[in-house]
């Protein structure tokens, strides 16, 4: 087992630093039945700052991010996901046959252990499984219960069959973002599910808040299309204030040009640039060598620069793409002008920027050994997001839970293992 | 309703646009009492974003910052002046948190930065939202929102393979830093006891690059999935999952399983073309016939409006997903309670997003439900918060602001 903090240049230099920094949030304890992405990520970033995180899944249905092809060997393996090591690290796993009553029995037991628990069936399974609020509350009068859902816990989409793309669609994020003059593309990132998990985060550690000042428990709805929706300031107040509905516009923005990504030397490489002052404009026009063209009368003010933006952003991309991403971003930056590579995956993990900082860590896994795991990156000084265990194997941690915790002998365990009640 | 959850926490925000604003107004509508400090004369830069009512650009009425600075408390202090900087330090005394999104170098150069301040204040939790984070190579480089999405990974993968990446279509990576330091605020806060005040570096680029897009690393390694651009397609998926058009507009439509498949073909009436052995495997399809299967797909969704496919998505749970302009959004009665309308004198009420969780067991008792106020106009609480709580008297406040302090 490996462990690291982020960056920060603060990392412990012992090689022990998840013992050194316990996390901030070190005594709580969760009972995470979160699962794919939005479910599972509110109890990775509660464990990476020190919660005892206990994911509870069953063999009997796979957490989905478990599945998929396998990179050793040509069988189906639940240990080889890397995106399920990357969004389930840190956490313990309990393997409970939830369907199962004596399993529903096991799980109360351990949420009356438990300060948070974490779901995001869909809405109404956890009521129906005899896991609901209510009945939890019941075992545990200051649990903090958050469900985690694609359009909440009530209303007319509650039971729409909706994943992250749909999130996107409906939220009005898609309907903005694409080229000039066509349709909506949609995001190939789970948007929704990152900004619904993220909010979940702030009002479950807001709810721990309250209950240390007043002992009262919380219920918590939160649904990542809602989430996502306040993040659409600007299109909803557009339309709120001037009843227009903001169609694609290209790479846009109201106050700055150029904005926009410009091809670099090399195959599809490109770099950000984005002006905002009439100081930065002379100090792109510096930065280029002063070129006759940057005088022009059409690009003369910031309004003008504007009207011509798409004449300017010709003419810049015939400067850009003389050379490369980073010599362009390091020559831009140096004279006081917002650049950046368009980077790809590959390159962000060996990006020297977030190589420094610590943005992944090598973490071993018992299945595929040493993995890059991105790190949360919440730099709390004293106590920094650290990824502190790799992604727990299916039921690895059934006895320390169930004997350790609750208190099972080895005998019952291994009888309920027997009847699949653990399993 | 804003919630209780966080009264009596004083937060100081020097927040500019998006990241520490949103960051204030999350603590603000958790029952946290927040007071913005903004440059005198202009204020912070959304004043100057828009939309604005009518079309009619003024500084107290920019959508974006009445949005954002709702229920906030506002005062001026020129920080350039010692005054200035003595009014920022007397107040992060009185507070528990401080949220910021100035350059660090420009707080250091000011004598403002987490050592000078905590050094006054220990228990402070002091949260420092800069593009790049406090250390690292690019610590100093500026951003806007487009440089944070190309570096954090939105770009590479959004756009036409022979056309330039694009970016989302407003500024969005704020948001992301936002919550995530008023997250790590409140977590601080739950450790003061044991570990004092903290100093936190919130990056906005590695909101992008870790939460967001961190495991796309990994895939990238294992070569699992594509993450350069293809148009609305996305490779690798079983087919569809995709963005296509209706009678009245475009729709989502999507069918990860197989049963959903098999139900939105049998709602299409079994067509031919879905019998063909070369369209048997979803994914093939996907990766090699998207665009002739979108043509018959579309044929078919032609006859259809978003508000017509999404009864069929609720009746037959399939997942398809009207994709709403602003104006729908807004309309949707499923979402009425999100908003909230608030009224001032020079805008007249307008209806803005509020708190996007629902909680069930606040006592209502504690919830101030007028609590709502509109964003502070330029420094409209010097007085309540200088006088009042700084203890300036009112001949100081006035000679403060024609000295240009506020």
């Amino acid at each position: 087992m490996s462990a690291s903090t982020n960056g920060n240049g603060k990392t412990n230099g012992d090689g022990n630093a998840a013992s050194a920094n316990a996390g901030v949030l070190a005594g709580f304890r969760v009972l995470d039945f979160g699962w794919v992405l939005a479910g599972a990520l509110p109890g990775m970033v509660l464990a990476d700052l020190g919660a005892e995180v206990i994911k509870v899944e069953t063999r009997q249905r796979l957490d989905y991010m478990r599945m998929g092809r396998p990179i050793v060997g040509d069988q189906p393996d639940p240990e080889q996901n890397p995106m399920f090591h990357n969004v389930n690290r840190g956490k313990l796993s309990v393997t409970l046959n939830i369907g199962e009553p004596d399993a529903v029995e096991l799980a109360k037991r351990l949420a009356a252990r438990c300060d948070v628990v974490i779901e995001n069936y869909s809405p109404g399974v956890m009521a129906r499984l005899g896991l609901g609020y209510d009945t939890l509350r019941g075992v545990k009068p200051d649990i903090i219960m958050a469900s985690i859902s694609s359009t909440g816990q009530e209303g007319p989409l509650r039971d729409l069959r909706a994943y992250a793309p749909s999130i996107g669609a409906l939220s009005g994020l898609d309907s903005a973002m694409g080229y000039e003059g066509g349709g909506p593309l949609g995001l190939k990132h789970a948007f929704g599910d990152i900004c619904g998990a993220l909010h979940a985060v702030f009002a479950i550690v807001a709810a721990l808040y309250h209950r240390k000042r007043t002992g009262q428990g919380q219920y918590i709805d939160v649904s990542m299309l809602r989430a996502t929706v306040v993040t659409q300031g600007v299109g909803l107040m557009e339309h709120a204030l001037t009843e227009r509905s903001l169609p694609p516009r290209g790479n846009y923005d109201p106050t700055m040009a150029p904005y926009g990504n410009y091809p670099c030397a090399g195959a599809d490489q490109w770099v950000s640039i984005a002006v905002a002052s009439e100081s930065e404009w002379q100090n792109l026009a510096a930065a280029m060598g002063n070129p006759a063209w940057a005088k022009d009368d059409r690009f003369r003010s910031q309004y003008r620069r504007q009207r011509h933006r798409r004449e300017l952003d010709a003419l810049l991309a015939q400067w850009t793409a003389q050379h490369d991403a980073d010599t362009l971003t390091d020559l831009l930056q140096r004279h006081g002008v917002a650049a950046a590579p368009v980077l790809s995956a590959a390159e962000r993990l060996f990006h020297p920027h977030f190589m420094e900082r610590g943005l992944y860590s090598d973490i071993d896994h018992p299945s595929l050994g040493a993995e890059p795991i991105f790190n949360l990156m919440w730099g709390l000084s004293k106590t920094p997001s650290a990824v502190r265990r790799h992604a727990p194997l299916l039921g690895e941690h059934n006895r320390p839970v169930l004997c350790g915790t609750l208190g099972l002998s080895e005998d019952e365990l291994a009888e309920l293992e027997q009847r699949r009640v653990v399993y | 309703m804003t919630y209780s959850l966080l009264s009596g926490l004083r937060v100081l925000e020097i927040g500019s646009m998006l990241s520490a604003p949103y960051c204030g107004k999350l603590l603000a509508d958790a029952g946290a009492r927040v007071v913005k400090l903004e440059p005198p004369e202009l204020g912070e830069a959304a004043r100057r974003y828009g939309p604005w009512p009518g079309d009619i650009p003024h500084p107290e009425r920019s959508g974006l910052f009445l949005y954002l600075n709702a229920n906030k408390q506002g005062i001026t202090a020129n920080l350039e002046t010692p005054t200035g900087r003595s009014i920022l330090r007397r107040l992060a005394v009185a507070s528990d948190v401080v949220v910021h999104n100035a350059p660090p170098a420009d707080m250091e150069r000011l004598g403002l930065d987490y050592d000078i301040l905590a050094g006054d204040n220990p228990n402070l939790v002091m949260a420092s939202i800069s593009p790049w984070g406090l250390s690292g190579p690019w610590r100093d480089y500026k951003a806007y929102d487009i440089n944070l999405a190309a570096a954090g990974g939105i770009c590479e993968g959004l756009g036409e393979a022979d056309r330039e990446p694009l970016t989302f279509g407003t500024p969005e990576v704020g948001y992301f830093a936002g919550v995530a330091a008023a997250s790590s605020i409140v977590m601080a806060l739950l450790g003061r006891e044991r570990y004092g005040g903290q100093h936190i570096d919130i990056a906005e680029a590695e909101t992008m690059a870790g939460l967001y897009n961190g495991p796309e690393a990994l895939m990238a390694v294992y070569e699992w999935r594509v993450t350069r651009r293809t148009g609305h397609h996305a490779l690798d998926f079983p087919y569809p999952n995709c963005i296509l058009r209706c009678k009245d507009g475009h729709i989502f439509v999507g069918s990860p399983e197989g049963r959903q498949w098999g139900r939105l073909l049998q709602v299409m009436g079994n067509p031919e073309w879905s019998q063909e052995p070369r369209l048997r495997n979803r994914t093939v399809m996907n990766n090699r016939y998207a665009d002739e299967v979108d043509g018959y797909v579309e044929a078919w969704l032609a006859d259809y409006t978003k508000a017509e496919l999404l009864e069929i998505a609720l009746e037959h749970r399939i997942p398809l997903a009207p994709v709403r302009t602003y104006d729908e959004v807004r309309a949707d009665p499923a979402l009425a309670d999100l908003f909230v309308v608030i009224e001032r004198d020079d805008t007249g009420p307008v209806a803005y997003p509020g708190v996007p969780y629902r909680l069930s067991e606040v006592d209502l008792s504690e919830v101030d439900v007028a609590h709502h106020s509109p964003a502070p106009t330029l420094g409209q609480h010097n007085r309540d918060v200088l006088c009042d709580e700084l203890g300036y008297t009112g001949e100081e406040l006035v000679k403060l602001y024609q000295t240009g302090i506020i």
